[in-house]
């Protein structure tokens, strides 16, 4: 009876929660894409003016639900001083979402070298992985294609966990829910990392 | 009778930021904290007149309307002495953000500066504060990077609460401009 009661207690009350980062070099377009997920998920979000963002020194957080899913947001500081403070959230993700400015081919191998040492930690192994192509509403942009190129050496670290690459622009919210989406059903099907239980106050 | 009061609340709510929305004018409450000699009154007045003031250690607390981009602040600064540090907390309810001010340069109390940190952040009516670290005398050849004082207060350690980083020079007056630019656009966006 204990049982059956607190399972219904847990299907109405509670929430999975789900921790997802947001990594990338600085002026990827993290905090944009932040705000536009907020602005698509949460109903009653007004939003920061998109154009406004400057650079991160620090951490912004959102929350979203999606179903029974919760989903919150870490996004860091992406300069080159600040990546050293990547490594402090990695224990507690659940999902990391990795930001690639698709019109910044001379950053690009900073951008890999970047992604290549995320990807190597331990404590990321199984994570799913969203790699965003960036700022594709630029005319002449890289395109998926050439990005995937651009880092297909680093598939053998990527390893066994999920990965998808998606073509998104942050400002106009092209690709953002597709990028989500799959984030959520893919942090839902991992049972390597539980979500945290969280009563909905 | 509670619906009626939930309901008055409601409107009450829904006219003041009705009114704050046309005029932009509802007051944040900030606060401005640190240990001692970290710069939080020349920071104050910095914002305010635009000048660097001379100031005395802080034993109580300076209070001033600073208004930046339409946006009206009540600043406090308390004083950041030990034996008065007891007291910040009296001045916790309702803070829209907290500007928490440190010495880059000194290196030796960056553990305490930590520890009152982590306390503050600890107490409940500070739950929904913005946090806002100023990385303080970076002219000093000695001074810490902003990276190097993020880690010395431990602020990767924060998971639910958005916090910025911000290398400031109180007396030359660089920086502020910027954070505070930041602060207003925060504000402005909370959830």
């Amino acid at each position: 009876m204990y049982t059956l009661l607190s399972g219904l207690y847990k299907y109405m009350f509670q929430k999975e929660e789900y921790c997802v980062l947001i990594l990338g070099l600085d002026n990827a377009g993290k905090t944009t894409f932040l705000e536009q997920t907020k602005t698509k998920f949460s109903k009653n979000y007004k939003g920061m003016n998109l154009s406004k963002i400057t650079t991160t020194v620090g951490l912004n957080i959102g929350t979203i639900d999606v179903g029974k899913a919760r989903l919150m947001f870490w996004d860091l500081g992406g300069q080159e001083e600040l990546q050293s403070l990547w490594d402090k959230y990695y224990a507690e993700s659940h999902g990391v979402i990795y930001v690639i400015d698709s019109t910044d081919e001379e950053r690009l191998s900073e951008s890999k070298e970047a992604f290549e040492k995320m990807i190597s930690s331990e404590a990321l192994e199984g994570v799913p992985l969203l790699v965003l192509a960036n700022k594709q509403d630029v005319p002449n942009c890289l395109s998926v294609p050439d990005i995937k190129t651009a880092f297909s050496d680093s598939a053998p670290k990527i390893g066994k966990r999920d990965c998808l690459v998606q073509p998104c622009t942050a400002l106009t919210g092209d690709g953002v829910n597709e990028g989500i989406e799959w984030m959520v059903k893919c942090v839902v099907r991992n049972i390597h990392r539980p979500p945290r239980q969280k009563d909905i106050t | 009778m509670l619906f009626r009061e939930g309901n008055s609340f409601a409107k009450c709510g829904f006219f003041s930021s009705l009114f704050s929305g046309l005029f932009g004018t509802r007051e944040m409450r900030i606060l401005i904290l640190g240990l001692d000699g970290a710069g939080k009154t020349t920071i104050l007045y910095r914002l305010q007149v635009g000048e660097v003031v001379t100031t005395i250690p802080t034993i109580g607390f300076n209070v001033e309307t600073v208004t930046y981009k339409s946006l009206k602040f009540q600043v406090w600064d308390l004083g950041g002495q030990t034996s008065i540090r007891p007291y910040w907390r009296c001045y916790y309810s309702n803070t829209d953000a907290v500007i928490y001010v440190v010495d880059s340069s000194d290196r030796d109390r960056m553990g305490i500066s930590k520890s009152e940190l982590v306390a503050m952040l600890e107490e409940e009516e500070l739950k929904k504060a913005i946090l806002v670290v100023f990385a303080n005398k970076q002219d000093m050849d000695q001074a810490m990077t902003p990276t190097e004082v993020a880690n010395a207060l431990g602020l990767p350690a924060l998971k639910d609460r958005k916090w910025q980083i911000f290398k400031t020079s109180a007396t030359k007056g660089t920086g502020l401009e910027e954070a505070m630019e930041w602060l207003v656009d925060s504000l402005k966006s909370r959830q």
